[in-house]
């Protein structure tokens, strides 16, 4: 930190440096020590230094405004689903879910028409009458279930 | 943080709470820039920290109300709204690269990279930003609320939702996983100048 931007803050945050927030408050109590704190703690050392090495610049005014404009707008994504659901890619992978959807319950549905067919196969070998509805009489006959 | 900066930062929720887009403005400026910094650093990536921090204030906008200044300080709740939408967000692009989508690359400008190289002090400070993206995320975190938002344990712990030793023991390997890295690249350039 600079003389300048500590000037500056202290004219956005105040004179008492213990109240301004983080980063800033570290940033100036180490620039109020002369760029370094107390030699006997290594941990605040690392500390110091994982701050200095992580500091990016960015500009708050800018974020505000982005956030009074998604405030605005009503336009917040509170969930994963609609945000991922209006990307292209989202699209594609929902497509791929429903066509995965439709293949299996089109197997299933497949398959009960085989369970069909076998008890009307059943009822022919076991001289059962066919009804309209395939093998529900042989159920229906202890006398002819007997037969089999 | 202390207590005035707190009872600020409390001033400014209530105000939010009552809808104030002032008070939310003078909160993003407070804080804007530190959790940026938590975020992009957690993310590895600049443009979903910016985005995290966005979502950060919408939900302060409108969750104001339900902060409650006898359970925590005005700062943890931030960071702990921060680090919640972090997890989403890493879980989001995990999902995304799972079924091949993500096309977003790890990354964070840092100032001056040019002139990175030119002095061992900035040496130094790469190593140390290279160091911190290979922690396990759990160490990173607690290390990143320790050093940039300036949390001590008990907030840590809050914050990550464990108990206070579980944070302290996340703090402690990370930061000796960051001084053992510090250590080896010093090596590393001992031998390559001898």
């Amino acid at each position: 930190m600079t003389r300048d931007e500590f000037e500056r803050n202290r004219r956005r945050f105040g004179d008492t440096v213990e109240a301004w927030p983080a980063p800033f408050r570290q940033q100036a109590l180490a620039f109020m020590a002369g760029g370094a704190g107390p030699e006997d703690d290594p941990d605040a050392a690392l500390d110091r230094l994982v701050l200095e090495a992580t500091l990016i610049e960015g500009d708050d005014q800018a974020l505000a405004r982005k956030v009074l404009a998604r405030i605005d707008s009503g336009s917040t994504r509170s969930s994963l689903l609609p945000r991922f659901l209006l990307a292209p890619a989202g699209l594609a992978a929902c497509a791929a879910a429903i066509l995965v959807a439709v293949t299996l319950a089109g197997y299933q549905a497949a398959r009960l028409q085989d369970d069909l067919q076998d008890s009307e196969l059943l009822a022919l070998a076991s001289g059962a009458r066919l009804s309209g509805n395939g093998g529900a009489d042989i159920a229906a006959d202890p006398a002819e279930e007997d037969s089999l | 943080m202390s207590h005035e900066g707190s009872r600020g930062d409390d001033d400014l929720l209530a105000r939010i709470a009552a809808g104030s887009q002032g008070a939310l403005s003078e909160l993003i400026a407070r804080h804007g820039n530190g959790l940026r910094v938590f975020a992009a650093r957690y993310l590895g990536n600049a443009g979903d920290a910016e985005d995290v921090v966005q979502e950060v204030f919408v939900t302060v906008w409108k969750q104001a109300a339900r902060f409650d200044p006898a359970r925590a300080r005005a700062s943890t709740w931030l960071y702990r709204i921060t680090a919640n939408r972090c997890i989403d967000q890493r879980r989001r692009r995990a999902l995304r690269s799972f079924i091949g989508l993500d096309d977003i690359r790890d990354e964070v400008a840092s100032p001056e990279a040019d002139a990175e190289a030119t002095t061992a002090a900035r040496q130094e400070l790469a190593i140390v930003r290279d160091g911190l993206s290979r922690l396990p995320e759990r160490q990173r975190m607690a290390v990143l609320l320790r050093a940039v938002g300036d949390l001590d344990i008990a907030a840590i712990a809050e914050v990550m939702g464990g108990s206070v030793g579980s944070a302290e023991q996340l703090l402690v390997r990370g930061r000796r996983a960051l001084r053992d890295h510090l250590a080896m690249a010093a090596a590393g350039r001992e031998r390559k100048s001898s």
